[in-house]
């Protein structure tokens, strides 16, 4: 089997959140249709580098490995995105695989992208309900607006789009296009739109709507195709409507 | 500035760069261009602005406060941003970070034309016309560092122009945004059709 | 008197709706999550949630669903919480309904429902083919809600390591370990409910998720539950065969009209549409599973020679493809490369979802008492089989039993855990502590953990999954008793004292081997084929010997000591389960 063919993979790695960083190549025998987190696992059962030295093996974050659960992202290549289906056929060799930098790295591959679940708190993303009880059918909701509901409903929070976002880095307090998106989201269900006043007025606050400068990589990276520009921009029109209303006074803040 | 407050000096920001401060430079590169019939007809339109009524009010109203505060918040939006071409070399990705580069550039560029011309008038009493611009531009690298100034306004006028009708909420379909891109970057072509042949006319 | 508290391991749609139940009656809850919730296993369901809502005018009715599942079931499950699932199932979809999830609709706006295997009816409410994806933030969401209120603190990236169990065997806390800085807690709680999903890893490659090792659940059993139909595991007729897992391709991809064939005599052969008229492709799961193996086992007729069959969308209208199964065509998409609109998919069948899990009462009350379960980790809905799109059903409904009946159970406690002595608990952190200083330090053995639960994975998928022979079994029962011997020669690889993954994952195998034993055993000791468990040596059903519900309890040998309890089947009388003819 000498003249199997291999691939050649460096890996950043990062011991924990204080440690330096260094660069590791693995060399890990091809097999079609290979994606990236194969070629992971490939390395953690034999972690050894191309210069024979033994290492640990690489930590990473995974779950569903069919691009829904959001947890394996990472740079590949230079371009963030999920590891998973990031198919070594379509990617230049060598590859090169960096953590998402824009977040605290925890170890190796591994981020802690809590501040997103944060912003989601904070721009109260949810539909108030009274309660879990029976109260009948939810609210009618036209076909062709629910179809593009649901692509923003499909944001699984992995943090691509912060990470290609030049404005979210370690001296702004930007909170990203993901969470932003999911206030139109929660703005347009008719159970949703009843406080939504409030949710424009948590991202017009630090770190909110204004913070976006238009590169618009979040809408070229984002794995699920959502039109978080589009969202962006539909945000900015109801801004601007609401800062009138919120400087004038109102009697229709929520419709 | 107040983090809170954040909302409403950005969107102050982006009008005041269209309303007066991308104003005033499309009128200061109209009047310029008077130059092209020589430079009596520079200094006639030149004159014209220095006779109206309330000069100094006017132009700390119209252009110094505002355009002092653009350019400093704006080189605070600048310096907050990572730009990222070299992963992203999407065109709205390469004029992000043009606008911020000619932006940081143009106060610079602003700061000194404001020194040659305007304060030499007001320090040392020195005629702003047709004949101490042509001195300036006798200098080839003066007449590049004014060519490129004028290049890095229109583009920075006519891209803000773009992210003005996004932030605002104008366009917000794909579409729209890209018809947007077209129609100022034909505006970006036009004005600096306009402002190099005027600075031209100074040579 | 010091509030009480309740503790929920797993955050997963049963998980979250426990949370969200407690939450709402005043309860204060603890939420442990491997991963943050918002990444668990139910993001994977796709295809739909049941709910005879009958909006077809088809007659469909909460009884017609309650006889689906128990006959598709094979008739192994209690019938009384089947009925109570089925008639909740309804008043569930309109709640998810109110709480924004953005299923798809009809042209007036209403819910729209689509066809799923081993029904007649419209019965499946679905967000495009995400469905599970969509109601799992739906219940996050709210949870989030109740975070912010300051019922609900969440525990993220901490796993569960066991029960805190008192001198008379009731359960007061749990112990879990946070996967970064690998700290070691006890924490107090009246009631514990576990929520911990399917053991689909213990198969290797499967359609679950990487933390579906049902390592959880085989920690609880390993401490005295008891667990229940362990053997019955569902294989998912249609999945993509992948290197690194087995992705799944919905069952709705047939409810929209999917079609499975492969060539015969230079011929299409749409070999379930033959022999099954009246349901064609949308039989059971078992069904079309154990055909899909025959045409390509037996009979050698997969596609290319290849162990694949077709599953074939491209006779439909492409747009109305991308809004009802957008989900699924963008996997194949994107993982395989070709376009389902255009050509067939290759598919082939893969372990899917356990119908066994830790045994509950009525009240989703394991055996342990103050320790519930709910959602795929128990055992109580499905019997021998699950019918497609009851899962998300199962999973939500077990959430809505479960947390009331744990408030209702710490309600009638006469002592809450704040006032309990911190002796048990300084005890159980002590053993814990100690259990991890002996697994980081397996630095001296020849044995790499990812490669033994390779050929366990392997071993299991080729003995104890479709089709199952009493000498296999035996032998992967001995296989499994070596797997016991060799995990102790593991080589960690890495002794990191920081988000050390390598060593979480031996100390999980070691879990997955015990749960294989039950499986094993339990499939072994069944004498008969009934739904997901089929043995050629004994191709039918026999009610009189096996119309029982197996259940297994540790030994510390890893081989289960197997009894049987009678199945309740007061309402809906066992009769012969066959899909060749019309309804049944």
């Amino acid at each position: 089997m000498a003249d199997q063919k291999t691939i050649t993979v460096k890996i950043k790695r990062q011991d924990g959140p204080e440690a330096s960083t260094r660069w590791e190549e693995f060399a890990v025998p091809y097999r079609p249709n290979m994606n990236i987190i194969s070629v992971l696992m490939k390395i953690r059962e034999n972690p050894v580098t191309t210069s024979g030295k033994q290492t640990t093996p690489v930590a990473w974050d995974m779950n569903c490995l069919e691009e829904v659960c959001g947890a394996c992202s990472m740079v590949i290549n230079g371009r963030p995105r999920q590891s998973c289906s990031a198919l070594v056929d379509q990617l230049q060799q060598p590859l090169t695989i960096e953590p998402m930098s824009t977040f605290p790295i925890i170890r190796d591959l591994q981020v802690d992208r809590s501040r997103m679940f944060d912003s989601l708190k904070k721009v109260k993303a949810w539909v108030p309900i009274d309660g879990t009880y029976d109260l009948g059918e939810g609210p009618r909701l036209p076909e062709r607006k629910r179809e593009w509901a649901y692509e923003l409903s499909k944001c699984m929070t992995c943090g691509v789009c912060l990470e290609s976002c030049p404005n979210v880095n370690s001296g702004s307090s930007f909170m990203g296009p993901a969470p932003l998106s999911q206030v139109r989201l929660f703005n347009t269900h008719p159970t949703g739109a009843m406080v939504k006043d409030e949710r424009l007025n948590a991202i017009m606050g630090d770190g909110g709507l204004a913070n976006c400068g238009n590169s618009q990589n979040c809408v070229q990276a984002c794995p699920k195709g959502i039109p978080l520009t589009t969202s962006i921009a539909s945000l900015n029109r109801a801004a601007t409507v609401q800062m009138f209303k919120n400087f004038f006074g109102s009697d229709h803040m929520v419709d | 500035m107040a983090k809170e407050k954040e909302f409403y000096w950005r969107r102050l920001h982006s009008l005041l760069g269209l309303i007066p401060v991308g104003l005033f430079v499309t009128m200061h590169l109209f009047i310029n261009f008077s130059a092209t019939n020589g430079a009596e007809s520079f200094n006639k339109a030149s004159k014209t602005m220095e006779s109206l009524p309330f000069l100094l009010i006017l132009e700390w109203v119209v252009i110094y406060i505002p355009l002092m505060f653009h350019a400093f918040y704006g080189v605070y939006i600048a310096f907050t941003a990572k730009p990222n071409v070299n992963r992203f070399g999407t065109v709205r990705n390469w004029f992000f970070t043009m606008q911020r580069l000619t932006g940081i550039f143009l106060v610079v560029f602003v700061a000194w034309h404001i020194w040659q011309t305007r304060l030499q008038k007001a320090i040392a009493d020195a005629e702003v016309n047709y004949d101490m611009m042509a001195d300036i531009v006798s200098n080839p690298a003066m007449l590049a560092f004014y060519i490129v100034g004028i290049l890095a306004a229109t583009f920075h006028l006519a891209n803000g122009i773009w992210s003005f009708l996004v932030s605002w909420g104008i366009t917000q379909s794909p579409k729209s945004q890209k018809v947007a891109t077209w129609v100022t970057m034909i505006f970006f072509v036009l004005l600096s059709v306009v402002g190099v042949m005027a600075i031209l006319a100074f040579v | 008197m010091a509030k009480s508290k309740l503790l929920v391991v797993g955050g997963g749609l049963a998980g979250l709706m426990t949370t969200m139940k407690a939450a709402e009656m005043g309860t204060e809850v603890e939420l442990f999550s491997l991963v943050p919730v918002k990444r668990s296993h139910s993001v994977c369901a796709q295809g739909g949630m049941n709910g005879a809502v009958n909006t077809k005018g088809e007659g469909d009715s909460p009884w017609i669903h309650f006889d689906d599942t128990v006959y598709g079931g094979d008739f192994l499950a209690n019938q009384p919480p089947v009925k109570a699932m089925c008639e909740a199932a309804p008043g569930i979809i309109h709640l998810l309904d109110r709480m924004g999830v953005m299923f798809n609709r009809t042209p007036e706006g209403l819910l729209d429902f689509r066809r799923f295997g081993g029904t007649m009816h419209h019965r499946t409410a679905f967000a495009g083919a995400t469905t599970g994806q969509q109601l799992l933030y739906a219940l996050d969401e709210q949870v989030r809600k109740w975070e912010v209120e300051g019922l609900v603190t969440k525990y993220e990236g901490w796993e569960f390591l066991g029960l805190v169990i008192d001198e008379q065997g009731v359960c007061k806390g749990i112990k879990a370990q946070d996967l970064s800085t690998h700290e070691i807690r006890a924490f107090r709680g009246d009631a514990v409910v576990m929520a911990t999903g399917g053991p689909g890893i213990i198969f290797g490659k499967s359609t679950n998720s990487m933390i579906n090792t049902g390592s959880a659940a085989s920690i609880v059993y390993q401490q005295g539950a008891k667990y229940a139909n362990g053997e019955m595991i569902q294989i998912h007729p249609t999945a993509i065969p992948g290197d690194d897992k087995l992705r799944l391709m919905s069952e709705s991809a047939r409810g929209e009209g999917g079609r499975i064939w492969t060539y015969k005599d230079g011929k299409p052969w749409y070999f379930l549409e033959e022999k099954y008229p009246a349901y064609g492709n949308l039989v059971p799961r078992d069904v079309a599973t154990r055909e899909i193996f025959d045409v390509c086992i037996n009979q050698k007729l997969g596609v290319n020679g290849e162990n694949v069959v077709y599953l074939d969308l491209s006779h439909k209208d492409p747009h109305e493809l991308d809004i009802k199964l957008g989900g699924i065509i963008e996997i194949y998409q994107k993982f395989v490369g070709d376009d389902p609109h255009k050509v067939p998919m290759k598919i082939f069948p893969a372990v899917h979802y356990s119908m066994g899990g830790l045994y509950v009462d009525y009240d989703q009350h394991t055996t342990i008492p103050g320790c519930f379960a709910a959602g795929e980790c128990d055992y109580s809905q499905h019997g021998g089989n699950r019918l497609g799109a009851n899962s998300l059903l199962s999973a939500i409904y077990g959430g809505t039993v479960a947390g009331p009946n744990a408030v209702n159970y710490i309600k009638g406690l006469d002592k809450h855990v704040e006032d309990l002595p911190s002796k048990i608990y300084d005890e159980a952190v002590r053993e814990e502590q100690a259990k991890w200083d002996d697994v980081i330090s397996m630095d001296k053995g020849n044995e790499n953990a990812y490669l033994l639960h390779k050929e366990l994975g392997e071993i299991m998928t080729n003995n104890v999954t479709v089709v199952r022979y009493n000498k296999q079994l035996q032998d992967t029962l001995g296989k499994l008793a070596e797997f016991k011997e060799r995990w102790n020669n593991i080589n960690v690889n890495d002794t990191a004292k920081w988000s050390n993954q390598g060593v979480q994952f031996t100390r999980q195998l070691r879990n997955m081997i015990a749960l294989a034993n039950v499986i094993t055993k339990g499939a072994l000791l069944r004498d008969e084929s009934r739904g997901a468990h089929y043995k050629p040596e004994f191709p039918e059903r026999d009610d009189e010997n096996f119309l029982k519900t197996t259940i297994a309890e540790f030994t510390p040998s890893f081989e289960p000591t197997i009894t049987y309890e009678e199945v309740d089947c007061s309402m809906i009388k066992p009769r012969k389960r066959d899909y060749t003819g019309g309804a049944h």
